[in-house]
């Protein structure tokens, strides 16, 4: 992995690096990356990937209204402090 | 041990406040050099002591936690106590609200002692990555105590406090439990709410239980596990009905996938010996097949990253990790410094190695080559797991392939200190429960752990046959 590939990763996780913290993170990628493609030779065709750690789906509340929290004002709409001043 | 505790504190053999006064005395003399803790709560413990005192005075009964003097890791939110993650970042972030396990445990009378030390951010399995110290292993102090719950494990073992909580997402409960000799459980994934866990990775995090004695740990367990509302991945485990569990019904599986090349020999013996007193109690034991075993520790190494550079994202230097260095109200920076800025001097090294590792594994181009193929070992191992549960109720292994190794021989290495978690990693990428036992010591008179690993929900059953085996030691 070079200097580009790095700062162009640095710059999406809004990351800053010394070079030498560069030079050193590229080095250890390359070993992590080389010690994780073990994952290329599994055959996995026919499989979903598997998104979150459950199986479960979307556990929700019961929706019910609360009338102390609902602060509806004019017309309808909530009404929150202002933002800008 | 916990119920030791109860039933002196029930009969007046001891006060509540001279408990607490105990835990700290041997605080004091043993954590200079330990350096389990990263705060200590003596006031607030002390307060509390006196009204467990009051309550016994009074003759109300107490339950089973009331006045027993406990750990947490410092990644666990207490209200009004400073919560650091073991992170630069977070030195003085002081938590606004209880997570759910501190409400319950509140709830239930527990009295904390303190915050212990971790790995940054959870983030290793050493304590060595934490931004403020390295704890020391008890049995031996040239050792690491494991990680990254390593103050937990190492308070507990030197009986700093009567049981801790750790977090454990690629095994940092189970490891530092094996290097400590204590008992480690990780729980089913959701069975124990996250609510006030500072994420790492949301779909492998799962809070448990390091404690003296298998009952201690069910005994926590019983307390902090639950659906919680706050959590919407949490849910309730089955307890089991009968308590009269026969081993002799009980089939026991070894994956020889976990017996392999690099494991150390006499954490093989101790093993081996254990599997021939199971088999004297007519346990069926036999040797099975987990063939993506070997896969597990590269996919947790892109989902685990993957995840943690989207959680710690939060600290950006204006909803977290406010530096007072860098102000915003400084003209001559703008806000993109301040994420720069902010990010790259609060967060230590692995931390970083692994934001920059998660960001590659997720961004374009090779999103589908890493971290989807990635998701989809994960669901092949966690079907393989579901496979061999049909053959077997448990699995045995070894919980680590080394014993506790020594500071700073893995620090300079982050590959060889990643497969330091290889036998406990499987058990997080299935969601599944699984226990640290201790079960030996090597010559040099560093303990041994066993695992064993149940299917999914098992948590209780799981508990049960722990309980059978340390009786058989």
């Amino acid at each position: 992995m070079d200097f580009t590939e790095i700062n162009h990763l640095l710059e999406l996780a809004r990351l800053e690096l010394s070079n030498e913290e560069k030079e050193k993170i590229a080095q250890d990628l390359a070993k992590i990356l080389d010690y994780v493609n073990q994952l290329q030779e599994v055959k996995t065709d026919n499989l979903e990937p598997m998104a979150g750690g459950t199986f479960s789906e979307n556990i929700l509340r019961d929706d019910e209204i609360n009338p102390q929290k609902l602060n509806l004002g004019k017309e309808g709409y909530f009404e929150v402090p202002p933002i800008f001043e | 041990m916990i119920e030791e505790l109860h039933q002196k504190l029930v009969n007046k053999e001891i006060t509540a406040m001279q408990l607490v006064e105990d835990y700290f005395s041997v605080i004091e003399k043993k954590d200079s050099q330990i350096q389990a803790f990263l705060t200590l709560t003596k006031k607030q413990a002390l307060e509390e002591a006196k009204k467990v005192d009051e309550k016994i005075s009074r003759g109300k009964k107490i339950e089973i936690l009331e006045g027993i003097p406990y750990a947490v890791k410092d990644n666990i939110l207490v209200k009004s106590v400073k919560t650091t993650a073991g992170s630069k970042i977070l030195e003085n972030y002081v938590a606004s609200y209880d997570a759910t396990v501190i409400k319950k445990l509140k709830s239930a009378g527990a009295i904390l002692v303190g915050k212990t030390n971790l790995d940054e951010f959870a983030m290793g399995s050493s304590t060595e990555n934490s931004g403020f110290f390295t704890t020391k292993n008890p049995w031996d102090l040239t050792h690491v105590p494991g990680g990254s719950s390593g103050g937990s494990a190492a308070a507990v073992s030197a009986q700093m406090c009567a049981f801790s909580l750790g977090s454990d997402t690629g095994g940092s409960i189970r490891q530092p439990a094996a290097f400590c000799g204590i008992i480690g459980l990780k729980p089913s994934y959701g069975a124990v709410s996250r609510y006030g866990l500072i994420s790492m990775a949301s779909s492998l995090d799962v809070i448990g239980p390091l404690a003296q004695s298998v009952e201690d740990a069910e005994i926590v367990f019983q307390i902090i596990s639950g659906q919680d509302p706050m959590d919407s991945t949490s849910c309730e485990v089955k307890q089991i009905q009968d308590t009269r569990y026969k081993i002799q019904d009980t089939k026991i599986g070894l994956p020889q996938e976990y017996f392999i090349k690099g494991l150390d020999k006499e954490i093989q013996t101790v093993i081996e010996i254990m599997v021939q007193k199971l088999k004297k109690q007519k346990v069926v034991v036999k040797e099975v097949s987990i063939s993506s075993t070997p896969y597990a520790l590269p996919c947790y190494y892109i989902i685990m990253p993957a995840e943690v550079s989207s959680n710690l994202a939060r600290y950006d230097g204006i909803r977290y990790a406010s530096n007072s260095k860098f102000q915003i109200s400084d003209s001559k920076l703008n806000l993109r410094d301040l994420y720069f800025q902010t990010r790259g001097e609060g967060f230590g090294k692995e931390v970083k190695r692994r934001v920059i590792l998660g960001t590659y594994v997720l961004s374009k181009g090779y999103y589908d080559a890493y971290y989807k193929k990635a998701q989809k070992v994960r669901r092949l191992i966690i079907e393989e797991f579901n496979k061999v549960f049909k053959e077997v109720n448990f699995l045995i292994t070894p919980t680590t392939p080394t014993p506790a190794f020594k500071i700073g021989e893995k620090s300079t290495d982050p590959l060889s200190m990643y497969l330091s978690d290889i036998f406990t990693v499987a058990a997080n990428i299935g969601g599944l429960p699984a226990i640290n036992l201790p079960i030996g010591f090597t010559k040099n008179h560093l303990p041994i752990g066993l695992q064993i690993i149940g299917p999914y929900g098992s948590d209780y059953s799981l508990l049960q046959i722990a309980k059978i085996i340390e009786n058989i030691l």
